[in-house]
């Protein structure tokens, strides 16, 4: 079923006798939904309501002063390097957006269709999910001796008498960045399609094929738009973990590339939490329009 | 899909997956490959001989830092984060069969938890900490960052698992007279407990490998991916790498002890 | 090399020679200072006390909680972070430790939050042996004040409760310091294929895609500026604290020639320094002169290049936390004047850093070694490691020569600006160019 909220009342009218029951229910829904609501409002709602106040206190070489000022939004959003960057950023997550997307449905599809056994599904499933289980931050810097000028590529690519010098592009550039994110975010694509390929009824695909429909035409009739709320789950996830990323960018860019974390990484080196939490808010607001943008198209509290 | 014999887009996409697979474990393996490097190897090929040397120096004490320290910390922050994980997302699933005033901004602030960056969680709490006056702690603060982290994860995954769930099997076992704890503990927990394992699993790792939310608050004490990046600030030798291939295989132990729990309920569910 | 863990046969050999050095010296029946090296008192062991301090990996060494713990009894729990997040702790979790190892230039900023106090100096048994380079800002007293945020500038504050830095030595200092080296370019001698002398050759188009200088803000910029005065393009009237306009001048400097593909990286982090020389991916760049011995600890070349326009420096230094009171700040005192007592001096001197105060550091040195790291003379037997292995063979002599070579040719300190703010964001302009 989904969540009561939307429906009403499950059950039918019942005897009186059940309406005590149903308030205590009722009851017991808030004492079971406090300690979420609780651990969120003063982990989360808090800490940004706190962020919010600093964006607009005022700073000086080394204290804060609790204020009212826009100069921290005035010179975030007055410059064209925070634009500039955040067209960067956006870069990145439209990139590793459309990477994940394609190799995560194809894998979901592959593992979901075309492997027979639920053993050799669950198998295969759990195989891809192991190195997301080992730490992030030994997953990235595993590339530099593999991409690295004399690393594991160029030197197969040398020996293969492929180029005759090695490939400067492959490490510290955009291309490395990217390469480093597709691996390090692919299974936040994978598991939520992958979900939702397995809940499709085999039933309407084998009308579909009944009906005269080809591989393809299964594919983008029937398969594709029922994926759609897994692809969307997916999608906010690599979004914003692109977005918010700094340290990716800084170590795969050897520090050549901006992104809007970054930026806020090095306010917050010569500790101007003033200008950072202003950088922060606006990253806030934009990363939560692009997130509302995607629900609207997929309400994913019925697709769950 | 396929007949008897594999079709075509079969293989197509076998090799597609089969690359995929490459490119998850070839940099891992390169990791793997050069945790073996000898005693005056560096963190770069080519493997400068051959030798356990980095195992070994992985478990005495380094020049800096404090692996074994990092990770008690981390294992036990992992736990806490696990349980708690478990037991709140599973509340809040239950919660949210029924309604009740303030659903919709909830399950919203969950997701909006899930998507906001987690440096500006990080540097919120550290910031609001040091406001109130309360010091910052790996079990204090950064528990809660990770619990941010971990908790929309659980509350999604309850939410997809009570989708559905089907409310006929609670209703007959009221009508056979149960109490609400009776049809909690012997229908519905039975039901969903290797989903509540998974949860668990997802709560533990993810809690385990956090880095940006743990770096504001994690107070005196780092926490192990803390302590692996101040460690590459300093360490320029493949004890790193050894490190990685110890946490590498860590997970595999979790994954098939987890897949251990998973498979045993279902045997017990099935005897039962 | 040097930052390299050590295994336990290497601690043991350490502590009987350092036993050795240290009886050694108490025979010699040297004056005051060597006499307190035994005469701590070791009423900490009875009355258990952690101190607990954080910093940069740099100085952070578990061999001196070890030694700390084994000479005063009182416990060092050690936590290294990278120097970004050391800054930011210590500002914004200044619960969360009780000693600070924080870099100068940053102390310019930590140290007026008012998260930490100031040291008495007539509590600091060393005080006088201190470098005077952090005293007075000159090494000898003779030589000129380099530019930038040199540490005798944030080294005192007017009085205890004071947060403005003093402009003449009070009996108030704000930091003891741990170790500081003079940065210089790094070169590959196989690579280059050409002698170096100035900062300018980094960007000789030659070296195209294979340079690299430092990524945090406020030093990354000193590189540039020594690269921009070298090339003759500009010079200023203190790198360390620029105008508006010379920082303009700088970053489109910096803008133009990474347009041009001149930088490979830049890099933020020791092994980032060490591992982009070491595998070739860059063959000049700015580089510390222990980064420079771990590439050649691989059997890599690398040289540490003096330059005719002098160093940039850099210095740590260990502070109090504010919230220090009692039984705790005393063990905290007696911990900075064990630190200044020697043994924690010859432990830094033996990476290739100096220390707070070089004759103390002697007596725990061997000749050999003091004359190696500290003289610049040719080493007579084979240089050793912490952990025992041969850092150079008998012959060798350290790049950039004997410690009042390099310190006196600082040209200037690692730096905050008073324009601080602009420069981030013209930086974070630079990076995103």
């Amino acid at each position: 079923m989904a969540i009561a909220v939307e429906q009403p009342a499950a059950s039918p009218a019942r005897p009186a006798g059940a309406r005590l029951v149903s308030v205590l229910g009722r009851l017991a829904a808030y004492l079971q939904a406090a300690p979420l609501a609780l651990i969120l409002g003063v982990f989360l709602l808090a800490p940004i309501l706190m962020i919010v106040a600093v964006s607009f206190w005022d700073y000086d070489f080394a204290r804060l002063y609790p204020d009212f000022v826009l100069t921290n939004y005035a010179e975030t959003l007055g410059s064209w390097v925070t634009w500039r960057t955040y067209l960067n950023t956006l870069k990145y997550a439209a990139i590793v957006w459309a990477l994940t997307l394609f190799i995560g449905f194809w894998v979901a599809y592959f593992i979901a269709f075309h492997v027979r056994t639920a053993t050799m599904q669950t198998v295969l499933f759990l195989v891809c999910t192991v190195p997301f289980l080992t730490s992030n931050i030994i997953r990235m810097i595993s590339w530099i001796p593999v991409l690295g000028r004399n690393g594991l590529v160029n030197a197969t690519l040398i020996e293969m008498g492929l180029v005759s010098a090695p490939v400067e592009w492959l490490l510290y550039s955009d291309f490395a960045v990217v390469l480093a994110m597709v691996h390090l975010y692919t299974l936040f694509m994978v598991t939520p399609i992958f979900n939702t390929l397995m809940r499709i009824d085999r039933a309407l695909i084998e009308a579909a094929r009944d009906a005269g429909a080809n591989g393809c035409q299964v594919l983008w009739n029937v398969v594709l738009p029922l994926a759609k709320p897994g692809m969307a789950i997916g999608t906010i996830f690599v979004v914003t973990l692109v977005m918010a990323d700094f340290i990716t960018v800084q170590v795969m860019s050897g520090g050549q590339s901006a992104s809007v974390a970054l930026m806020m990484r090095n306010q917050m080196s010569l500790l101007q939490y003033p200008a950072a939490a202003a950088n922060a808010v606006v990253l806030l607001v934009l990363v939560l329009l692009m997130v509302a943008g995607i629900l609207r198209v997929v309400d994913i509290r019925k697709e769950l | 899909m396929a007949g008897e014999r594999r079709s075509v887009t079969f293989w197509i996409l076998a090799v597609f997956f089969g690359l995929f697979l490459v490119f998850l474990y070839g940099p891992l393996s390169a990791i793997l490959i050069l945790s073996f490097q000898g005693p005056s190897g560096g963190l770069t090929f080519p493997l400068n001989g051959v030798s356990l040397h980095w195992f070994r120096n992985l478990t005495e004490q380094q020049a800096v830092g404090d692996f074994g320290g990092s990770f008690r910390r981390s294992f036990t922050l992992g736990l806490m984060v696990m349980v708690v994980t478990v037991v709140v997302s599973l509340l809040a699933g239950l919660a949210f069969r029924r309604r009740f005033v303030g659903a919709t901004p909830l399950f919203y602030l969950a997701v909006a938890s899930l998507v906001v960056p987690s440096i500006i969680i990080s540097l919120g709490i550290g910031v609001m900490f040091q406001q109130v006056g309360i010091r910052p702690s790996w079990y204090g603060s950064a528990f809660g960052a990770h619990l941010t982290w971990t908790l929309p994860f659980g509350v999604l995954i309850m939410f997809a698992v009570f989708n559905r769930f089907s409310p006929a099997y609670e209703e007959a076992a009221r009508d056979l007279g149960a109490s609400p704890w009776q049809t909690f503990r012997h229908v519905l927990l039975p039901m969903i407990a290797p989903m509540l394992v998974g949860v668990g699993l997802f709560g533990f790792t993810l809690s385990y490998d956090e880095f940006a939310r743990s770096l504001m608050t994690a107070g005196t004490y780092n926490t192990l991916p803390l302590e692996i990046y101040g460690m590459t600030t300093n360490v320029t030798t493949p004890v790193l790498y050894a490190l990685g291939t110890v946490t590498t295989l860590f997970s595999f132990l979790v994954i098939s002890l987890t897949l251990g729990i998973i498979v045993w309920l279902g045997r017990r569910r099935a005897r039962g | 090399m040097t930052r390299t863990t050590k295994d336990k046969r290497g601690i043991s050999g350490g502590i009987s020679r350092r036993s050795l050095l240290k009886t050694g010296a108490a025979a010699a029946g040297l004056a005051a200072g060597s006499g307190a090296i035994t005469g701590f008192p070791t009423i900490w062991a009875q009355n258990p006390i952690t101190l607990r301090q954080f910093g940069t990996g740099v100085s952070n060494l578990n061999a001196i909680a070890e030694k700390c713990k084994e000479d005063l009894g009182i416990t060092l729990e050690m936590t290294a972070t990278d120097s970004d997040a050391a800054a930011q702790r210590a500002v914004t979790q200044p619960d969360s430790y009780d000693i600070a190892d924080i870099e100068y230039w940053i102390a310019k900023k930590v140290f007026p939050a008012g998260v930490l106090q100031p040291m008495d100096v007539s509590r600091l048994t060393y005080f006088d042996k201190i470098v005077p380079l952090f005293i007075t800002g000159k090494l000898t007293p003779d030589s000129v004040i380099a530019q930038g945020t040199a540490p005798h500038t944030v080294g005192f504050v007017e009085g205890p409760d004071s947060t403005t830095f003093a402009k003449a030595p009070t009996g108030w200092l704000t930091m003891v310091p741990t170790i500081y080296n003079a940065d210089t370019l790094g070169i590959r001698p196989d690579l280059v294929g050409r002698p170096i002398t100035t900062w300018a050759d980094i960007m000789d188009p030659a070296f195209r895609g294979k340079t690299s200088i430092l990524n945090i803000p406020s030093i990354g910029i000193m590189d540039a500026a020594m690269i921009m005065e070298a090339s003759g393009e500009l010079t200023y009237a203190d790198k360390g604290n620029m105008t508006r306009a010379e920082i303009d001048k700088t970053i489109d400097f910096l803008i133009a020639a990474k347009r041009a593909g001149q930088f490979r990286a830049f890099w933020k982090s020791f092994d980032e320094s060490v591992n982009l020389m070491a595998s070739g991916e860059v063959i000049i760049q700015s580089m510390w002169s222990p980064a420079v011995a771990a590439v050649r600890s691989r059997g890599i070349p690398c040289v540490y290049q003096p330059l005719k326009e002098g160093y940039r420096a850099w210095g740590g230094g260990i502070g109090l936390a504010k919230h220090l009171s009692g039984a705790k700040l005393d063990a905290a005192y007696e911990y900075i004047n064990w630190y200044l007592s020697g043994w924690v001096g010859a432990y830094l001197n033996r990476q290739g850093y100096y220390s707070a105060a070089m004759e103390t550091a002697k007596k725990h040195m061997s000749d050999d070694e003091w004359g190696f790291w500290v003289e610049g003379k040719p080493a007579k037997g084979d240089i050793l490691a912490p952990d025992g292995k041969v850092m150079e063979k008998a012959g060798a002599v350290r790049d950039g020569g004997s410690f009042e070579e390099r310190m006196g040719k600082v040209a200037c300190w690692n730096s905050v600006m008073d324009e601080d703010r602009y420069m981030v964001r013209r930086w974070n302009e630079f990076i995103a160019a």
